[in-house]
């Protein structure tokens, strides 16, 4: 019931916002029709178009989850976007120099990449636990570091000298992740995690703890919750997420190689999709799906209607704000006449 | 040291316009976001009627216009404060990059000798001091007003009656309503002061700084900002000196590039420097606390 309210507020709130979207559209002197239109055959109508929609849902529903497990258990981390970047460098790094062949070392790269990814989560955990720094400051600052340090690596000491743009070497031919009719592993990857991630933390002991926190973070001490050591596992378990997501860019993508802004904005859009899908699990891959849909159509809309593909990025912050706008005006109008209700009630039989 | 005073500014003054939130207790994320709005369009008004104050003109009302986004998110809809600056700082990041495509027609930075930049200063009786004139003197406005401004801040929020009831929106909105004041009128007050000294900050950015416009070129220069609030507790003279030791050490980071250190750690530095302050100052604090 209630995740099936997410979804239905969710459901409003995007069409306001491609409502929104249309009337920028025609003020740009586009025709919206045409431009949905062109949206659609990219994003959902033929077989190709559908996988590339999922191949690009794949790292959203990583990082999104991430960032919902993070804030329903009210650790705030904004730190996906390093996160992924240190698991896609790791992956592109082990992938060219790792001696172990075929499977076992795919399993081996994703398994250390998604640590690292981890690691550096947890070291936000840590400084948190220990000296009580805002895991939102520190994340953040991570993130830049994160993002100068990898680039650093692959400019100098990692650089392909045969590249025209900062990369490192191109992974080996066996690690690359295969297509089933179109759809890449990787995709199966993530949502074996989601399934991985719900068992978690609907089943798990730490699930519960987790969740626990986030409801309540005094109550679950006085429960005999250790939260502060909770807060370091939430960091790395969200954070593994990411890292996972960067290397399965790496050994899912097109590129098989790590250059300068491979991580895009996955790391942020995971963070608006947790916003969207209400800190659900489920719920947030089923919106990362959604977006990977706009992103697939997004470069429709440019060929077609020669909208730049910026524009989705403009509909995915729209369709954000109103969502949550939607929910939360429900809820707040919603308490407020039931209040009134109640107030009536006592009133007429006090009467 | 002249360029720690060009490095700070930004800093410093999207810095004082979130010490108005911050009193507000208004969670304010957008600065980001705002001050790569007001970038833009100080550039978009520069270059269209080849004017600095259009430029800066046209940054404000995009300051204006984004605090009321925020302001009808947050306050009227209810919308979470976090949420809301997160959906701006999206929305400026992506609609810039947008905008920067479909009306200039680049992608990345956007460079033309139309656009005009901030004019300097030249301050009578400072530029009679020798060293003092050579850092103090000659650069835009913005320079001046930002550190003026945190002065008068100082000021403001301490000691008149709208710092005080700034403040006491800030501490306990329902005694504040209780008293005749509306907390939400408050709140929307310091939005869009915000709003303005961030869209400000952006233009120096783009207008004082350099003169040109690129994507994401607030660079997170807005979460420095927030992390100096919260770590001087808001005050304006606190915020003044950190933003110079920030100013400070991004200047150094140009000096470093000169000794063939690789530009992509000396551009680390101020992240890590952030990070360096947050640190020791909770270690002081717990330290004080055993």
């Amino acid at each position: 019931m209630k995740s099936l309210n997410k979804i239905l507020t969710g459901i409003v709130g995007i069409a306001l916002s491609f409502l929104a979207g249309a009337i920028l559209i025609k003020l740009q002197g586009n025709s919206p029709i045409d431009a949905y239109r062109a949206l659609f055959d990219y994003g959902l109508v033929s077989w190709f178009s559908l996988s590339s929609t999922l191949n690009n849902a794949t790292p959203l529903i990583l990082t999104g989850m991430a960032a919902a497990i993070a804030f329903s258990s009210n650790v705030v981390n904004l730190g996906e976007p390093g996160q992924l970047i240190v698991g896609a460098l790791t992956a592109a790094l082990l992938g060219y120099y790792l001696p172990i062949p075929g499977i076992i070392g795919i399993f081996v790269i994703l398994i250390i990449s998604g640590i690292v990814g981890g690691l550096y989560g947890g070291l936000a955990g840590v400084l948190k636990k220990y000296y009580k720094m805002d895991e939102f400051i520190t994340t953040l600052m991570l993130n830049f570091i994160a993002d100068y340090f990898t680039l650093y690596l692959a400019t100098y000491p990692f650089l392909d000298k045969n590249s025209y743009v900062p990369a490192t070497r191109m992974i080996k031919k066996e690690f690359f992740l295969p297509t089933i009719n179109g759809i890449n592993i990787s995709f199966f990857i993530a949502i074996f995690m989601v399934f991985v991630s719900s068992f978690v933390v609907t089943y798990l002991k730490k699930g519960y703890e987790w969740r626990m926190m986030g409801y309540n973070y005094n109550f679950s001490k006085i429960g005999g919750c250790e939260n502060e050591e909770n807060l370091i596992w939430v960091m790395f378990y969200t954070g593994f997420l990411s890292g996972l997501a960067g290397a399965l860019l790496i050994l899912g993508g097109t590129q098989h190689r790590f250059t300068k802004g491979i991580g895009a904005n996955y790391g942020w859009d995971g963070v608006m999709l947790a916003i969207v899908g209400g800190n659900g699990v489920v719920e947030t891959s089923v919106f990362a799906i959604f977006f990977g849909f706009l992103k697939a159509g997004g470069i429709g809309m440019e060929f077609e209607v020669s909208i730049p593909s910026e524009f989705t990025m403009v509909l995915q912050a729209i369709i954000v704000l109103l969502v949550v706008a939607t929910r939360s005006t429900i809820s707040y109008y919603s308490d407020k006449i039931r209040a009134s209700l109640k107030v009536q009630r006592v009133v007429k039989s006090s009467e | 040291m002249r360029d720690s005073f060009s490095s700070a500014t930004p800093i410093l003054l999207a810095a004082l316009g979130g010490t108005f939130t911050y009193y507000a207790n208004v969670f304010n994320i957008a600065m980001e976001g705002m001050m790569l709005i007001g970038a833009f369009f100080g550039v978009l008004g520069s270059y269209l009627f080849q004017s600095w104050a259009i430029g800066m003109l046209f940054a404000v009302i995009s300051g204006v216009v984004v605090a009321l986004i925020f302001s009808a998110f947050a306050l009227s809809l209810k919308t979470d404060e976090f949420l809301t600056g997160i959906g701006i700082n999206m929305l400026a990041l992506g609609g810039t990059t947008y905008l920067l495509r479909n009306i200039f027609e680049v992608k990345g930075a956007f460079i033309s000798p139309r656009i005009e930049s901030l004019p300097t200063w030249d301050i009578p009786i400072l530029n009679q001091i020798p060293i003092l004139s050579q850092i103090l003197n000659y650069h835009p406005f913005i320079v001046y007003l930002a550190i003026l401004l945190a002065l008068l801040l100082e000021v403001i929020i301490f000691h008149t009656k709208f710092g005080l009831r700034l403040r006491a929106t800030g501490e306990d909105p329902e005694t504040t309503r209780s008293l005749g004041i509306n907390p939400n009128k408050m709140k929307f007050t310091s939005i869009l002061l915000s709003g303005i000294l961030s869209s400000m900050a952006g233009t120096y950015l783009s207008l004082g700084y350099v003169t040109l416009f690129s994507e994401n070129m607030s660079n997170g220069r807005g979460w420095i900002s927030l992390a100096i609030i919260i770590l001087v507790k808001g005050r304006p003279l606190g915020i003044l000196l950190m933003s110079l030791l920030f100013g400070f050490f991004e200047s150094v980071t140009f000096t470093l590039q000169n000794f063939n250190i690789p530009p992509q750690i000396t551009s680390m530095l101020p992240y890590v420097i952030t990070l360096v302050v947050l640190f020791l100052y909770s270690f002081n604090k717990n330290k004080e606390e055993k």
